[in-house]
């Protein structure tokens, strides 16, 4: 698997603060990967995002130290329009990503401005309305959908541009619980479908946790923290500490191991919670 | 004790808006002084809607919602706004005044209040949500979103209305800015006496703050109890999308084991296992 | 029920199937009738005839009825500067003289002439916003090969003009839930507050538009550079065709246009001389 991000010794200073939003920021991130980025409110993790798809320095002035790499490119090395082919960003806000007047339309922007010709583009069209279940919505207009279906013709619309990283900033923070889940089941889908990398910044852990391979955690402007799923979370004083809550199942057994009562793996599922109690208490499990 | 006192009847309401959709059907609801309740439900369940009734910005077309005994369809703005108050999701949605100061003494001074009594009650209100003095003269439009939130929550308690109505506090909040607003509801709960409405989604701080719980669906009320006995309701919620937190979710699936479906938080969970032993 | 710019009309109209180019060149070629008739009795009619097209295309009548307060304020407008403040000539014919003014048949028949110019070339537009999706008006412009950027602006705008309805709707029962009641309070009181309204706007809109402006150079667009001059593939006019009466319309409506043209400068027809409405309104007012 090869490191398609490397960020070496990287930081950030916005040109209006006095202190770097993020900086030593070391960070490899390998093809195919599922990567959750967690941390508190401000600590980093959206500027980081914007590092690796051009933004930053393309939109925003500041002092960058260090370098930022993306199939062993720096990132203000590609032309304009070229990082966004492989880098593709889906942001919070469902209101202010619509800027068509049409579900169509909308999917069909980003495949315009590449250049891509009609054959391409229906295609492409094709295969991203059946990944996101978006056909009954194709002729509606942005005021006649809600916020959870806006955010899923914005995840719509950058898959369809087939970037190879596809970055999800707070992706689902101004969703209902239904318009959510919807959404990580498309990431479910292109996990396994596709061979895309995948970086999910979120503060619903729920969903995200059962995703993710590799964990990361920005606190106070830095990568406090990065490992695989299961080892990340069983640092939960660490997490606790830098104002990240686990999913209820994981903070439980880390409550137990606290008292001394539990001394294993948290498991990250409610069904793994629920078997590892029946073990611990030697009931029978009825799925065996 | 004050928490018994009835203040809210809501009989029989129905809403519909004026271009036909019937966003309420059938409700029937009893608040009382000191509660803290939780108001859940997919987006379009009605539980906006229904809010906005109680506050008297939207009026049932049957039925009668009476507040402190005033019926909400007679009640004047003043005399509704006294009594509900209600925080919208967005603060940017009202917050216009120069400095933050103004900004919270602009309810009390639509409803004709004596300059005296609005400072007294600006000042209240900074120092219950915890406005640092440095703020008072900032432009509400430069502060964080954490403190636009306090501002906004400010003004409507300078109108010192007995019901707040908390639209999504904790949306976009990570977790130790939602703990923060939610102790801080808790408080006014607690310490002030006010009956605190949430209205939102999300479950962990629905079974760690709320009493009570109204879920809503299709416009009527499917579920309306103490917290843990609708988390055990697990196919009420489900037709309203919803589920209990994780937490729950993992006492409900080790049944088996001896562990009671209500448990609401971790800390229960964890009594719950000692006491098993 | 679609709804277009104005208004809604129903799924079965016939106005769907007609190219939104046509629709356009509609517009564009029938609101400069008005300038080449000055006889009103023709303006009339004119606007009798794109009522009945709108009949046809089965707009709802009633939404019609909003525009009746319109057409008189108008009407009253032109009429007072015309008559009040229009000035004189010493071969006016002074029909009456009220409060100090007088009233001469020149200027109450300019009067008339103008307002019944205007008329139809409003009712044309009326016509055409009642009549097309915001998608139609965009493909259109796009077919007759606007840049994209102006398309784009345009589309942009209509959809900014949506959200900043929706957020005025809830910035005034945000409002409203602090307290502020406009029951019983006078006009200039509600418009000394309309700050309580743009700021709220202004916030929302700036806020947003940070958003916006990463979410389309996310998506690959470029304002300025080499990758602006991309040749865009315009999937959106796969959707329309031109089919064979969409050809006939183009070319019944520039054939009435150069008949027009034809009949006004060649035979001198619908000019004010030969009006006999006006005729018949001066033996009355006389």
């Amino acid at each position: 698997m090869s490191k398609i991000i490397e960020i070496k010794d990287y930081s950030w200073k916005y040109i209006n603060t006095r202190n770097p939003a993020i900086h030593d920021i070391n960070l490899e991130i390998e093809e195919g990967s599922f990567i959750g980025v967690i941390g508190p409110n401000g600590a980093g993790k959206t500027t980081l995002a914007y590092s690796i798809n051009g933004l930053i320095p393309g939109q925003y002035n500041g002092v960058k130290k260090g370098t930022v790499n993306v199939f062993g490119k720096e990132v203000e090395a590609y032309d304009t329009g070229s990082l966004q082919k492989l880098v593709g960003v889906v942001f919070s806000d469902p209101e202010a990503q619509f800027t068509a007047m049409t579900v169509e339309d909308e999917l069909v922007f980003g495949l315009e401005n590449i250049g891509l010709n009609l054959a391409e583009i229906q295609k492409r069209l094709d295969w991203v309305v059946e990944l996101t279940e978006l056909e009954p919505l194709l002729e509606k207009p942005p005021y006649e959908i809600s916020g959870g279906q806006k955010q899923r013709v914005a995840l719509a619309a950058v898959l369809a541009m087939m970037p190879k990283i596809l970055i999800l900033d707070e992706p689902t923070s101004m969703l209902d619980p239904v318009s959510r889940s919807r959404i990580f089941k498309v990431l479910a889908r292109l996990k396994e479908e596709q061979n895309n990398t995948v970086i999910v910044i979120e503060h619903s852990l729920e969903n995200l946790v059962p995703l993710a391979d590799r964990m990361v955690l920005i606190s106070e402007g830095t990568v406090a923290l990065d490992d695989n799923t299961r080892d990340f979370f069983q640092k939960g004083d660490l997490l606790l500490d830098a104002g990240i809550y686990p999913p209820g199942v994981i903070r439980f057994f880390h409550e137990l191991h606290r008292k001394g009562e539990y001394s294993g793996d948290y498991p990250l599922t409610v069904k793994g919670g629920a078997k590892q109690l029946r073990v611990m208490k030697g009931v029978r499990d009825k799925d065996q | 004790m004050a928490e018994n006192e009835l203040y809210i009847e809501v009989r029989d309401v129905d809403f519909v808006y004026p271009d036909g959709t019937q966003a309420l059907t059938e409700i029937n609801l009893e608040i009382r002084k000191g509660e803290m309740i939780a108001l859940i439900g997919q987006n379009g369940s009605g539980k906006t809607t229904l809010s906005k009734n109680l506050n008297g910005l939207y009026k049932p077309t049957r039925g009668e919602i009476i507040v402190d005994g005033l019926n909400s369809k007679k009640g004047s703005i003043t005399q509704m706004v006294r009594r509900v108050g209600y925080v919208f999701q967005n603060p940017d949605h009202q917050l216009f005044n120069n400095n933050c100061w103004d900004e919270i003494a602009y309810g009390p001074r639509n409803i004709q209040l004596p300059e005296e009594e609005v400072k007294e009650r600006v000042e209240e209100a900074i120092r219950v949500v915890g406005l640092p003095d440095s703020y008072r003269q900032e432009h509400p439009f430069f502060l964080s979103k954490g403190l636009r939130q306090r501002v906004a929550i400010a003004s409507i308690l300078a109108l010192r209305p007995q019901v707040i109505i908390v639209d999504e506090p904790t949306t976009g909040q990570d977790a130790r800015q939602s703990l923060e607003i939610m102790d801080f509801l808790k408080r006014l709960n607690e310490e002030l006496d006010h009956t605190v409405i949430i209205i939102t989604h999300d479950m962990p701080i629905v079974g760690q703050y709320a009493r009570r719980v109204i879920a809503m669906g299709q416009g009527r009320v499917m579920a309306d109890g103490p917290t843990a006995e609708v988390f055990t309701q697990a196919d009420v919620l489900e037709q309203t999308f919803l589920k209990p937190p994780q937490i729950t979710q993992l006492a409900q699936a080790a049944g088996d084991v001896g562990f009671k479906a209500g448990i609401l938080t971790v800390e229960e969970m964890v009594q719950a296992y000692e006491n098993l032993n | 029920m679609n709804k277009t710019l104005l208004g809604y009309v129903p799924n079965e109209s016939p106005i769907y199937a007609v190219h939104p180019f046509v629709k356009l060149y509609f517009m564009l070629i029938v609101s400069l009738f008005p300038m080449f008739v000055s006889a009103p009795e023709w303006n009339i009619a004119l606007m009798l005839v794109i009522i009945l097209f709108m009949w046809i295309s089965k707009v709802n009548m009633e939404t019609l009825k909003i525009y009746i307060p319109v057409a008189v304020s108008m009407g009253t407008i032109i009429f007072i500067s015309y008559t009040v403040l229009g000035g004189t000539h010493p071969e006016f014919e002074l029909l009456a003289r009220f409060a100090g003014i007088n009233f001469y048949w020149e200027r109450i028949r300019d009067a008339l002439v103008v307002y019944f110019r205007i008329l139809p070339m409003i009712f044309t537009m009326v016509f055409f916003l009642n009549t097309s999706r915001e998608r139609d008006v965009i493909v259109a412009m796009r077919s007759i090969k606007m840049p994209f950027v102006v398309t784009y602006v345009f589309a942009m705008a209509l959809r900014a003009a949506g959200m900043v309805l929706e957020d005025f709707q809830i910035v005034r029962q945000a409002e409203k839930a602090r307290g502020y009641d406009p029951a019983g309070k006078s006009l200039p009181y509600k418009i000394r507050q309309y700050v309580m309204y743009m700021v709220p706007l202004f916030a929302l809109s700036l806020r947003r538009s940070e958003d916006f402006t990463n979410a389309l150079v996310a998506r690959g667009y470029a304002f300025t550079g080499d990758a602006a001059r991309v040749k865009r593939a315009d999937y959106i006019l796969t959707h329309y065709s031109y089919k064979y009466f969409d050809y006939i319309f183009i070319a019944l409506i520039s054939l009435s246009f150069i008949a027009l043209l034809v009949l006004r400068y060649g035979f001198g027809y619908f000019v004010m001389a030969d009006s006999w409405l006006l005729r018949l309104l001066h033996g009355w007012l006389s």
